[in-house]
């Protein structure tokens, strides 16, 4: 049960999940779990209850934001694993992820060699137009997860084969690689960003 | 059963606290003197005895020089960290100090958590004495932000001080805690606590479930080096400025001098906060005196500095916590420092609601601390905190960057499943380096242990050794691997970064001067007793359950046969031999608890009330 972070909750294995019903279900078990409960008992079972609830704590931290939720589905079904993750620009961005490590690099060297306040904001807007366009895209990605995620639920309802499954899954580890590219250009955007700012 | 006791160690003033059964209502519990502010002060005496509270605070002015204050600045921290403090605070360190710093007083070295423990021992006195019975059990609090070495010093103290330590609670939790007894609070709710050396603020949401209250953290952050010692230190420092300027007196080699101007100062900036001027007349060696008026506007402006270094840690929070500044429903205030005006209103300002101070902010965190102590002693399972831990969890990997395990403002109890294995041929171990804190390269973050995971000789990668780190409901990290190959758990040795190890502990007990006066068995006696009924208790409640039915007859046997043997051994004197049916009874009952741990998981899904497990 405790390595099945879906069967913890008594939840199917979907992705779509309604928030107000997972923190009940989380709160309702944390009653039961919590070691304020177990302080007065033996030994086993204050470890146990520290054991449960941690784990507790774990698969609610996993299954309650709806990119790591799925990330641990592919991790448990052996499609994604950790460190095997591919970090290259989706061929369609190419041209565009070219262009915005260019301005993120002139507004980098302009700000360790002290530019002059003009160039400087000249350089910040054009980054921030093009960071502007990344963050929509990441939305984009977010919206392709989530319709996947649909089918994956309705496959579920369904109980298509094996096949079915796999294919749906590598569809999801291909949207996440993308989204964590993005992601990562994005964060990185923000950051010099924020530094530029500061200096 | 004896008493158990919420307590409040902090940097300037102690308090301990219960919950009076009568009124259901916590109390603090007043000393000797009157108040329930207890000097977190030590001081040898020259008959070598140790004294604490008041009378090492009247001590500080006459022999500084073994006398400590602020010793919760030193907590958990090595020499190197404690640098900056020492060109401000009087501490003598140990020049040979490692791990763990040694302070003198007279020509005496102790640790923090000894030093700290004199001082959890004189408010435990003081409850004894109201009581006229033993206090073995408290509930202490902690500043939210305190990493994994400063709450394991805390707890060390807390058992040096002869007590069992059934939780650390943070302190802005506790604070929460104390004001929802007194009002029908829901919502989303600030503490903004700024004590006397550490800065802490969290944010909270209350919810009103079936089963109660539920207290959910959902993000803390704050400043453990952030006070108002920071702000007395800034006063002293201009005095002596001014004192080196116009009169030409250094005050270097007058530390009793300085203590007793620092104590002239902490009185004006008291009165500033409900006068708009102070006015101190300070008489100096050599007959000089330094008379100087301090305006509130002055005042503001010496401290804005230090005051505006609290809005980083709230912002931060606040961010964490997904929330805006509007979306706070509540915002209470604790510590000392939260009387100063400026605080109110620059608090205030951030928030746009004007925060609760209806409680005394010295005694609020105490109250809190008594409210848990009760709701873990009493069995009376109204209210659920659920806290989070203050920084990330990390390991060291490849060159030296650290891996996130477990991210900051994680509930706890929370945990993190590693896989390690080799990568060379007959390796015999595999090096672990843990680490606290956000930064990306190990040496940026704070160090908690080191430990080798011993592996049998193979080629490499063959080894399997899964290390499962856990941060408990203290915020403590516990750490453990298990063989995959052999199946086999290791208890593995963690080697504190900063902290004592369980030998020197023992050996601390055994020294302590006050231990020896003490009967120790029989104190051990009562304790384990103590333990006995409580596990007692538990076992005859899970017999009575009815999902116990389906455990067979040789094992209930085997159970009352445990128990009638623990009772016997309760009878006589020897306590390790209550210790050891204890075990035995736990072992016994093993499978019935996991049994029912079960049940209970199963119910709670079905949404079915257990009402107690």
């Amino acid at each position: 049960m405790a390595d099945d972070y879906f069967a913890f909750f008594g939840l199917p294995e979907k992705l779509t999940i309604d928030a107000d019903d997972l923190e009940r279900r989380y709160l309702g078990l944390s009653w039961k779990l919590h070691p304020d409960n177990f302080v007065n008992a033996e030994e086993f079972e204050r470890n146990l209850s520290l054991e449960r609830s941690s784990q507790l704590n774990d698969a609610y931290r996993t299954l309650r934001d709806p990119v790591a939720r799925v990330e641990y589905l592919l991790a448990r079904k052996g499609v994604r694993k950790e460190g095997q993750t591919k970090q290259q620009a989706p061929p369609e961005l190419l041209e565009e992820v070219f262009e915005l490590n260019e301005s993120l690099e002139e507004l980098q060297m302009a700000r360790e060699s002290g530019g002059d306040g003009n160039e400087m904001k000249a350089l910040r807007d054009r980054l921030q137009a093009a960071g502007k366009s990344f963050e929509e895209k990441l939305a984009e990605v977010d919206e392709e997860l989530t319709a996947v995620c649909a089918e994956w639920d309705a496959a579920i309802d369904a109980n298509a084969d094996e096949a079915k499954r796999s294919t749906l899954m590598a569809r999801m580890n291909e949207i996440l690689n993308r989204r964590s590219y993005i992601r990562n250009l994005v964060s990185n955007v923000s950051r010099e960003l924020e530094e530029s700012a500061t200096a | 059963m004896s008493r158990t006791v919420g307590i409040d160690l902090g940097t300037t003033f102690s308090l301990i606290a219960w919950v009076n059964p009568e009124t259901g209502k916590p109390e603090v519990i007043p000393g000797p003197y009157g108040t329930a502010l207890c000097p977190s002060i030590v001081s040898l005496d020259e008959d070598g005895r140790i004294v604490a509270g008041e009378a090492a605070r009247r001590r500080l002015l006459t022999q500084p020089d073994r006398t400590i204050y602020s010793v919760k600045r030193l907590m958990g921290r090595g020499v190197e960290d404690v640098q900056d403090e020492l060109k401000i605070f009087p501490f003598r360190i140990d020049p040979e100090s490692r791990n763990v710093i040694r302070v003198r007083l007279g020509d005496r070295f102790f640790t923090p958590p000894e030093i700290s423990a004199y001082i959890l021992r004189e408010v435990k006195g003081w409850a004894e004495e109201f009581f006229r019975e033993p206090v073995t059990r408290a509930v202490i609090t902690v500043p939210a932000y305190f990493n994994d070495a400063q709450r394991q010093a805390t707890k060390d103290a807390g058992r040096l001080a002869g007590l069992e330590v059934l939780r650390l609670v943070n302190e802005p939790t506790a604070a929460a805690l104390a004001y929802g007894l007194d009002r029908e609070q829901r919502g989303r709710v600030a503490v903004y606590d700024f004590g006397g050396g550490t800065f802490d603020v969290s944010i909270l949401k209350l919810i009103a479930a079936g089963e109660g209250d539920i207290y959910q953290v959902l993000s803390t952050c704050g400043d453990t080096h952030l006070g108002g010692d920071d702000i007395d230190n800034r006063l002293l420092e201009i005095a002596r400025e001014e004192i080196r300027r116009d009169l030409g007196l250094d005050l270097e080699s007058y530390p009793e001098t300085v203590q007793d101007l620092r104590k002239a100062l902490i009185a004006a900036k008291h009165e500033l906060s409900h006068s708009l001027e102070s006015n101190v007349r300070f008489l100096l060696p050599e007959g000089m005196a330094y008379v100087r008026r301090f305006t509130r506007d002055e005042f503001d402006s010496l401290i804005s500095p230090i005051v505006e270094r609290t809005l980083g840690p709230v912002r931060q929070a606040l961010s964490d916590a997904k929330l805006k500044p509007a979306e706070i429903d509540e915002i209470v205030m604790v510590g000392g420092s939260t009387r100063i005006p400026l605080v109110r209103s620059r608090v205030e300002q951030v928030f746009g609601r004007p925060p609760h101070v209806e409680l005394d902010p010295d005694e609020v965190v105490a109250l809190g601390a008594a409210v848990q102590a009760a709701i873990l002693t009493t069995g009376v399972q109204d209210t659920l905190l659920l806290d989070v831990t203050p920084l990330s969890l990390g390991m060291e990997t490849m060159g030296g960057v650290v891996a996130k395990l477990i991210p900051r403002n994680s509930t706890i109890p929370a945990s993190a499943e590693e896989l390690f294995t080799t990568g060379v041929d007959n390796q015999t171990a595999i090096e672990l380096h843990i680490l606290q804190g956000e930064r990306e390269l190990a040496r940026d973050c704070r160090s908690l242990a080191r430990s080798r995971l011993p592996v049998q000789p193979a080629p490499a990668g063959l080894a399997r050794v899964e290390v499962r780190f856990t941060i408990d409901a203290n915020g403590i990290l516990q750490v453990r691997a298990r063989d995959l190959r052999t199946g086999q758990e290791q208890s593995i040795e963690v080697q504190p970064s900063y902290g004592l190890n369980d030998q020197e502990i023992e050996r601390m007990l055994i020294e302590s001067i006050d231990f020896a006066e003490q009967d120790f068995a029989e104190r051990q006696l009562i304790e384990a007793r103590n333990e006995a009924e409580s596990i007692l208790h538990a076992t005859e409640k899970s017999l009575s359950d009815e999902q116990s039915a389906e455990i067979d007859p040789a094992e209930r046997q085997r159970i009352e046969g445990a128990v009638a043997a623990l009772r016997e051994a309760m009878a006589g004197t020897d306590y390790k031999l209550v210790r050891t049916r204890i075990d035995e009874l736990n072992e016994a009952t093993t499978h019935l608890a996991e049994l029912l741990m079960n049940h209970a998981i199963a119910a709670a899904l079905e949404g079915k009330r257990v009402a107690e497990i």
